[in-house]
């Protein structure tokens, strides 16, 4: 019995298959503008490449901000849950959960079975989210996947005072007037983007073993600055970006 | 139901209702808080009013507040400088937070509205000196009243009034009884327009039609599926889609801790007293506001005592962004609903546009924890 799982998200929408408890394949692509189409593209994508077809597929979960849109899955269920299914499901000790993706930030604590607990998330503001960080390469000049291993080699990371992604981009303007070094601005801004989360963190109280999920986890700046913030290593599984999916796929297992 | 419909038309069109009181030659004095007593703007022979903002965009209440002030007030303001209150002939502010005084100051220099009245309630409501000081701020806002409309209020208007607005207390407490019995038969946005309805129509048409309403709720349909009874507690809850987002995820709403909702219909005026007295005892001994004091539990044991007798499966806190009372007042409550493992979730909304996707994904998941 095979069961799937599609996360559409601000910026890219993930498909995951999962079989008997194990991850049969997941894909990831842009959503765009129509989530429907997006959803549908990413499903039927995953279902060629894993060489199936949908009538393998037992119960279809969608999840993310366009979970509504989905109107071939047999449920929806909000990101929130699904990433707490998706990080028990890669890792069962994990208690905690740090989710940046595109468009918010969330901080997750899982009981002692795996159950959403309690969380919390960033309040309309996108400071500490992917768009921001997105915002800020763009004003660098810096591809966003090189974003990470830049800001690792500063020697003197700046202070970004500004809490608000248009403010602190005018902020990091005035550094680069002031001829202040990239990779010092970029470990700046991971730092701002980190506090922002650290605080989501703060308000559940949350405990380790914490994963980092969502597409910012790729950034290894942001993985350093969330280390330091929290006092702790986090756990970054190769399916950061899919987890929601994959989650998503482990709650329609359960339907 | 036609009589529902009747008070969302007057809650979408509180311009065109006042428009058709003032029609009638009824002077029309608008309040903004709970612990006005309307009671006596109406015995006085005026229509009491409650404000809200109406949603739109702040440009002129900026020149005139600080930036850490709640969109009630913020909004209240604009409508009145942009002249979207005119049609008021005074307003009457009770003592209650620091942004409604400074609110107050403003109003009282602008002097665009007629007759203004600062209601200097007590602030802590047990001592036996409160009762005797809240009357007597009561009877100086009726002569206040006397003076400036130049008619008098007698006992018997006053008891009219009392009775009439006990028997819109009663219809509503009659219709939260039924939604605790019978969850999701009444809608949250119908019961929300129900109350602010109340606050604003003409009080001898509500009660009419609330009366209509409790005696037509066993027609209303019955919901398909079972749902997740929630409290909501905090001030001032003006956002009617927050109740169809609850219903879209599975859950409803039987029962409130809010200023615009049974704070303010709940317990009637004894009508066995003189009725100063009896409007300041109602006062003294109804659920109270965080502006105010009755006790250092008080508020706890009254929202728990609530989630008992609706036996609520969770409580969401609708909190104003910058509501520094309610802030206050939310982590001692949700510790105490903690010890008695009564799940909470605290949401921070203004009149503003809500971001709808986030406020869908907050209150789905905690739909589903519960």
């Amino acid at each position: 019995m095979i069961f799937a799982g599609i996360d559409i998200g601000s910026n890219t929408a993930k498909a995951a298959l999962i079989k008997d408890n194990t991850l049969v394949g997941t894909r990831v692509m842009p959503t765009g503008y129509h989530h429907l189409k997006a959803g549908t593209r990413v499903f039927e994508e995953l279902m060629q490449q894993t060489g199936l077809s949908r009538s393998d597929i037992r119960t279809v979960v969608a999840t993310g901000y366009g979970r509504a849109s989905i109107d071939f899955a047999d449920k929806a269920m909000t990101e929130i849950l699904c990433h707490g299914a998706g990080a028990c499901f890669l890792d069962p000790d994990i208690r905690g959960i740090i989710d940046v993706g595109g468009q918010d930030s969330k901080a997750i604590a899982l009981d002692d079975q795996g159950h959403v607990d309690n969380f919390a998330m960033n309040d309309k503001c996108a400071a500490g989210t992917g768009r921001f960080l997105e915002v800020m390469a763009n004003a660098l000049e810096v591809a966003l996947d090189q974003m990470g291993d830049v800001g690792l080699t500063a020697d003197n990371p700046a202070k970004i005072s500004s809490i608000c992604t248009v403010f602190a981009e005018s902020e990091v303007i005035s550094m680069i007037a002031r001829q202040e070094k990239r990779e010092n601005i970029i470990a700046g801004i991971h730092d701002a983007a980190a506090a922002r989360v650290a605080i989501l963190a703060a308000k559940i109280r949350i405990r380790g073993p914490i994963m980092m999920t969502g597409g910012v986890a790729k950034n290894p700046g942001m993985i350093a600055a969330l280390e330091k913030r929290l006092n702790q290593p986090l756990i970054i599984s190769p399916y950061c970006q899919e987890t929601g999916a994959i989650g998503a796929a482990v709650l329609a297992s359960r339907m | 139901m036609k009589e529902i419909a009747r008070f969302h038309q007057a809650v979408n069109q509180p311009w065109e209702t006042a428009g058709r009181i003032r029609q009638t030659g009824q002077k029309i004095i608008g309040y903004l808080c709970s612990y006005a007593p309307e009671e006596l703007i109406h015995a006085a022979g005026c229509h009491p009013m409650r404000l809200f903002s109406s949603g739109h965009d702040i440009l002129l209440a900026e020149n005139h507040l600080q930036s850490y002030c709640c969109s009630l007030v913020r909004g209240i303001l604009e409508d009145s400088l942009a002249g979207r209150l005119d049609f008021l002939d005074g307003t009457v502010f009770p003592h209650t937070c620091d942004s409604m005084q400074r609110l107050s100051d403003i109003w009282r220099i602008n002097r665009r509205h007629g007759f203004f009245a600062d209601l200097v309630l007590p602030v802590k409501l047990t001592t036996p000196g409160s009762a005797v000081y809240l009357e007597a701020v009561l009877s100086r806002f009726k002569g206040d009243l006397e003076a400036a409309l130049g008619t008098s209020i007698t006992d018997a208007d006053l008891e009219n009034s009392i009775s009439l607005f006990n028997q819109i207390r009663t219809h509503l407490s009659a219709i939260h009884e039924f939604r605790v019995r019978y969850p999701g038969r009444i809608r949250g946005s119908d019961m929300n327009a129900l109350v602010k309805g109340a606050m604003i129509m003409d009080r001898d048409g509500a009660a009419t039609l609330l009366s209509g309403v409790v005696e037509s709720l066993q027609q209303l349909p019955v919901p398909d599926r079972p749902a997740k009874r929630l409290v909501l507690a905090g001030s001032v809850c003006d956002t009617p889609d927050l109740f169809n987002t609850i219903e879209a995820a599975g859950g409803t709403v039987v029962g409130d801790d809010l200023c615009s909702g049974q704070r303010w219909f709940d317990s009637l005026v004894p009508e066995d007293k003189p009725p100063l007295a009896a409007l300041a005892d109602r006062y003294r001994t109804r659920a109270t506001c965080p502006a105010k004091h009755a006790g250092l539990i008080t508020r706890a044991d009254h929202l728990l005592s609530l989630v008992d007798r609706t036996r609520a499966d969770g409580v969401i806190f609708v909190m104003l962004k910058f509501c520094d009372p309610h802030a206050f007042d939310h982590p001692y409550l949700k510790e105490c609903l903690e010890a008695r493992e009564i799940r909470s979730m605290a949401l921070e909304i203004d009149d503003s546009r809500q971001n709808q996707g986030q406020l869908a994904t907050r209150i789905e998941t905690f739909i589903q924890m519960l």
